[in-house]
């Protein structure tokens, strides 16, 4: 269980203070899956990054019951390592931590499983934008790590496409029950993968709304569609407890 | 590929038969005393004879022994201070200011202090070089681990490598397109300086053997010096090019240079 109490990340940026989090209070339960929304800026990234321990509260604290878990990480950009091919980014948390052999068997299944398997022997600078985002998701998979975090991870793919890994995600949260952290701007997304979908505004968690539908969900379906649209009036400041966007 | 590569051979080669071809006019028609410039097949003739008693074999053998010499010990020295200067910012503000100032000293404005403290024999032509060597391999791997992305190093961060891992693994090859770019210069200034250095003060090496024939009006050995300075140079650049392509094939764009 990961508890963060009082969680709050300031930066100084020229002499000016921005609060990036503020004061976030929240419980993620093993193998829950979180979906955050809210506006550009609101602080989303920030939450990942104090969640994969790359930088330090200002205030407040995350704690972990039972020890640090592993983590996985889909950053906002692909980062991928250019003198690294496909296979060798998609590999590269695992050097050192397992054997060769099976380092290439699950290098090859993750590269399967986001559709990539013809482009092992490439480099970063031969993909598409799409594709090094598929990468970047396969790099964490492969980890099979006890907390995923994903910023936007499909923002760069076609509709197609993103439906598939959609799917791909939720089968693989399922059977390996990861907790999941997952940054989207698309409603839908939000509501198709959550349990419980977060919106974020000035650095607070404003609202949360569980999504109690069972699975595979259809986008069709009565209930789907009103709570898509409910979402998306919190997120329009409708429901009165956000500010509306300037 | 092959259309416009075939095209830019044939381009250069039309440039060099025509500098070729002015060149046996210009001695041939007397317009240039032969004296001044020889024609092409008397220093043709004069390199074949070079070659066969020795004497060219003999000079090459010792400046590229020197350059080997005083290139490796530049490499020793420049590149572990880079890494320790991009590790420690205390050590780096330490020693910025010695450094800045060594870097203006052209390496041939130290060749009288360094034939005073060590004499004229290999040490000082070595250290030539070291001194020429030392600033573009050093300032080259000190740009690339000062432009590794702070982004890649959060990536190794999360998969929880060490610190000496992420050195090894992200900043040393994100630093290598620049370290590569510095040694290909450190090659081309070092080979300049020995050069330098050598028709100087030198008992031997290429650049003595051009200072001597020069003394004795052999203008053709002169001209033979010269050509193979400037092909072994071009060798070495094409070497150290396809060792880059070889061992790193995502470097190829990124370190080629119009000149080193
Ligand atoms: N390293 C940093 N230094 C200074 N300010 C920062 C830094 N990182 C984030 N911020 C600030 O913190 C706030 C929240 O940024 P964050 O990246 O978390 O937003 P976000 O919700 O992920 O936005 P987006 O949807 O556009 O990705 C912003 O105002 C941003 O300017
Ligand atoms: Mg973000």
């Amino acid at each position: 269980m990961l508890e963060l109490r009082g969680l709050g990340k300031r930066y100084t940026v020229h002499d000016r203070e921005v609060v990036a989090l503020a004061d976030v209070d929240l419980v993620l339960k093993p193998g829950s899956f979180t979906v955050v929304v809210g506006r550009s800026g609101c602080g989303k990234s920030t939450l990942l990054r104090l969640l994969a321990g790359l930088t330090l509260p200002t205030t407040g604290a995350i704690h972990h019951n039972g020890g640090r878990p592993k983590v996985g990480c889909v950053f906002q950009e692909p980062r991928l390592m250019p003198w690294l091919t496909v296979a060798g980014n998609v590999g590269f948390g695992l050097v050192g931590k397992v054997t060769k052999a099976e380092i290439e068997a699950r290098v090859e299944a993750a590269l399967a499983l986001v559709g990539l398997s013809d482009f092992r022997n490439a480099y970063p600078d031969q993909l598409s934008g799409g594709m090094a985002s598929r990468v970047g998701l396969a790099r964490a998979l492969v980890l099979e790590p006890e907390l995923l975090l994903l910023d936007e991870p499909f923002a760069a793919l076609d509709a197609f496409t993103r439906r598939g890994l959609q799917g791909e995600l939720t089968d693989i949260w399922l059977a390996r029950r990861p907790t999941v952290v997952f940054v989207t701007h698309d409603v839908e997304e939000a509501v198709l993968l959550a349990d419980e979908v977060l919106h974020m505004d000035g650095g607070r968690i404003i609202g949360r709304r569980e999504v109690p539908l069972p699975r595979p969900r259809d986008a069709t379906d009565r209930e789907f569609v009103a709570l898509r649209r409910a979402i998306l009036d919190d997120l329009s400041g409708r429901a009165g407890s956000s500010p509306p966007p300037a | 590929m092959t259309t416009p590569g075939l095209r830019r051979h044939t381009g250069a080669a039309c440039v060099l038969i025509v500098l070729a071809a002015a060149w046996w006019l210009a001695s041939a028609s007397g317009l240039v005393s032969p004296f001044l410039l020889p024609l092409p097949q008397t220093v043709l003739a004069t390199g074949w004879e070079l070659l066969a008693d020795g004497t060219l074999g003999m000079h090459v053998a010792v400046s590229v022994g020197r350059i080997l010499a005083g290139y490796s010990l530049a490499v020793a020295l420049a590149l572990p201070l880079a890494f320790l200067f991009g590790i420690s910012p205390a050590v780096r503000q330490a020693f910025e200011p010695v450094l800045e100032f060594l870097r203006q000293v052209p390496p041939l404005a130290m060749m009288p202090l360094l034939i005073l403290w060590l004499g004229i024999g290999e040490a000082q032509k070595v250290g030539i070089i070291v001194l020429a060597c030392f600033f573009p391999i050093f300032l080259g791997a000190l740009g690339g681990i000062a432009q590794c992305d702070p982004k890649l190093v959060e990536v190794g961060r999360v998969c929880g490598l060490r610190q000496w891992d992420i050195l090894r693994r992200i900043v040393l090859p994100a630093a290598l397109p620049s370290i590569v770019i510095g040694l290909r210069i450190a090659l081309g200034q070092g080979w300049r300086a020995l050069v330098g250095a050598e028709l100087v003060a030198s008992a031997a090496g290429l650049g003595y053997m051009i200072v001597d024939a020069e003394q004795l009006a052999r203008t053709d050995i002169v001209i033979v010096g010269i050509f193979v300075i400037g092909t072994l140079g071009l060798l070495a650049d094409f070497g150290v090019r396809r060792l880059i392509a070889r061992t790193a094939p995502w470097l190829r764009q990124r370190t080629e240079l119009t000149h080193a």
